[in-house]
């Protein structure tokens, strides 16, 4: 004979979980996308909220200043790298720096590109001016040995070339120094270059590309606006659209209000479609539970007949319900994570939102929210036919089987 | 050891009430054999149940070794069940989702000061002759070696008594005697056993026979005779309408 294990409670649920692999398999299946549901919800609303906070950083401005027919357009480029050309008088740009808690001021032209030897798609161009730029020089301070001389372009992270190689937009040659760390929002699909190469590339485009360029002079697309420290960025936003008539003012309060416009769409459905599967499931699992129950209504009452108490049958039968949910909760919010991370470009795409996987303890707090839910659901679904098929009569039960 | 005096269980209204057991009194001694034949219906299966705290008397008292167990709360019972108790149904009653040691072992969860352990439960696998098939799972095991195996579950705590509900009934002659040898050498080591059988040809096997008709007990006294209630009155066979 060979060696058997001591047999105790956990034997006991062992046996009764991997034994009955069909009816086991369909709960599981059931907390699975219970938990791959809520998982979700959690996981991009936190993605879109990491990605906005990053990309925020990362554009360093307290305000944007767009032209105001351009404000739905200057937003989307911010967030989500949606290409766009679009420009004002520069005479703003010298207004805007001499308004009281103005800190400084960084003008930015955007420009999309054409079809590029880079990309599936035309791409974000955004034209600095080195004097004054606060969102690239930040990053070229964090890498020393990093310059950005005549034609040198830092790229978005979704951009899918190296430092080293070369890039052409309107026939124009440019050469990759950096790589942007990656926001989730419209600057991993942009190119940064200087003004004065992109005026280059515009004069040149005429003979090179295949259509022309136009960037009028002494015109920009936006304005950058650092505050002041103390001053209040909607208070200066208010002062821009006053003295700068057809500008539009965009804040991060007022971009996360529209992402979470978005957002909320988004996650009004996700929630919805859980609050909806939970319904659903609570009853449905309650209903497996209960036929279980039923079907082991005779196997309970030999337990008692041999001496269990009530307490240890609802025992057994809670373990097994938790160690379902938690097979079924850790499965669904494996699937659910693998899913998210492998087509986070997509997703981001299709729900036009800024998006990133969010960071370790975010999704760790995700995850065993999600998965304590699911326990919860198992807890409350198995609960009642638990102590129901302890209310039968043992001896009744057992001499029914038997006849 | 056992003690039972006026046990009535009743179902039913006031109206119509019918009386599975009616005024049963029974004394059972350490080492017995007893054996209650009755015809199926006749309410020896409920008299057993009351007997180990299963069903819940009318009226009446089961003394186990002086204390009553009518008025125990369930979970004492159980207690007392899993130490004092051991239970062969008529048919195994075995776990599917374990395997023949481990249905031999599943009581010692209920019992923490007992004696359960895995070297018992394979010992009693080898008395009752089933030490070979002891990683298989019941669905592979045939109907004798089943009830095998429920006797050696019965047995793991080493309770004092063994009450066995029919525990032959679905057995075919060869396989019945040698369940009935394997309880005859059980009490001949010194385990009482309360039996509930239809059939008198097992009669020989115990140390006192009772006779139950529609849920009256009466004791077997020989040459067709029964005593029947607290009072001893004497009836004879044909009345007892016995299998």
């Amino acid at each position: 004979m060979t060696p058997l294990a001591e047999f105790g409670f956990f034997r006991l649920l062992q046996r009764n979980l991997t034994n009955r692999s069909y009816r086991n398999i369909a709960a599981i299946f059931a907390y699975a996308i219970i938990a791959a549901t809520l998982f979700s919800s959690q996981f991009l609303i936190n993605g879109a909220q990491q990605s906005l906070d990053a990309g925020i950083s990362r554009m360093g401005a307290d305000i944007l200043v767009v032209p105001e027919e351009y404000a739905a357009a200057g937003q989307n480029v911010i967030l989500i790298g949606q290409p766009n050309s679009f420009f004002f008088e520069d005479l703003g740009f010298e207004k805007i720096s001499r308004i009281p808690g103005v800190a400084k001021a960084s003008p930015q032209i955007y420009i999309a590109t054409l079809f590029a030897s880079c990309c599936a798609a035309p791409v974000q161009m955004i034209a600095i001016d080195q004097e004054n730029d606060f969102t690239v020089s930040p990053w070229l301070k964090n890498n020393p040995g990093v310059t950005m001389g005549k034609d040198d372009i830092i790229i978005g992270s979704s951009i899918v070339q190296i430092v080293g190689n070369d890039l052409m937009f309107y026939g124009h040659t440019f050469h990759v120094v950096g790589v942007l760390e990656r926001t989730g929002m419209g600057i991993d699909n942009s190119v940064f270059t200087r003004f004065e190469d992109a005026y280059v590339m515009a004069d040149e485009s005429e003979l090179k590309a295949v259509k022309k360029l136009t960037i009028p002079p002494g015109m920009v697309s936006a304005v950058l606006v650092k505050v002041d420290p103390g001053a209040s960025p909607a208070e200066v936003a208010r002062e821009i659209r006053e003295q700068v008539p057809g500008t539009k003012t965009i804040t991060p309060n007022g971009l996360l209000n529209a992402v979470s416009g978005q957002i909320g769409a988004v996650t009004r459905i996700l929630y919805g479609a859980t609050v909806a599967v939970t319904i659903v499931a609570i009853p449905l699992l309650g209903f497996i539970s209960a036929m279980v129950a039923h079907e082991r209504m005779r196997e309970v009452s030999i337990l008692r007949a041999l001496g269990a108490k009530k307490a240890f049958v609802i025992r057994l039968m809670l373990a097994e319900s938790f160690t379902l949910a938690i097979f079924g909760g850790i499965i669904g919010i494996t699937a659910a994570g693998c899913f998210l991370v492998f087509f986070q470009d997509f997703i981001a795409f299709t729900l036009k939102i800024p998006f990133i996987i969010p960071s370790f303890q975010t999704v760790l707090v995700d995850g065993v929210s999600t998965l304590l839910l699911s326990i919860g659901i198992g807890g409350v679904s198995s609960l009642y036919p638990a102590i129901l098929i302890t209310r039968s009569e043992p001896y009744e039960t057992i001499r029914k089987g038997e006849s | 050891m056992i003690k039972i005096s006026g046990l009535t269980k009743s179902y039913g209204t006031n109206t119509s009430e019918v009386r599975a057991v009616d005024d049963a009194y029974l004394d059972v001694k350490q080492g017995e054999f007893i054996l209650i034949l009755g015809r199926s219906g006749s309410g020896k299966s409920t008299f057993l149940g009351m007997l180990a705290g299963l069903i819940r008397p009318t009226k009446g008292v089961v003394r186990f070794g002086g204390v009553d167990i009518s008025n125990l709360s369930e979970d004492k019972i159980a207690d007392l069940r899993a130490k004092k108790i051991g239970f062969v149904f008529q048919f195994s009653g075995l776990i599917p989702t374990i395997t023949a040691l481990e249905n031999v072992m599943l009581p010692t969860l209920f019992c923490r000061d007992g004696p359960g352990c895995r070297s018992r439960a394979v010992d009693l696998l080898k008395k009752v002759g089933m030490s070979d098939r002891a990683e298989a799972y019941p669905r592979t095991l045939s109907s004798g070696e089943m009830k095998r195996v429920a006797i050696a579950r019965a047995l793991i705590n080493e309770p004092p008594l063994l009450i066995a509900d029919e525990p032959t009934g679905d057995l075919d002659v060869d396989t019945e005697y040698e369940i009935m040898e394997l309880f005859r050498q059980l009490n001949r080591e010194g385990t009482t056993i309360v039996m509930v059988t239809h059939n008198p040809d097992l009669v020989p096997y115990a140390t006192r026979t009772y006779g139950m008709n529609r849920g009256k007990l009466a004791e077997h006294t020989g040459s067709g005779a029964f005593r029947t209630g607290m009072k001893g009155q004497t009836v004879h066979q044909e009345s007892m309408d016995l299998p």
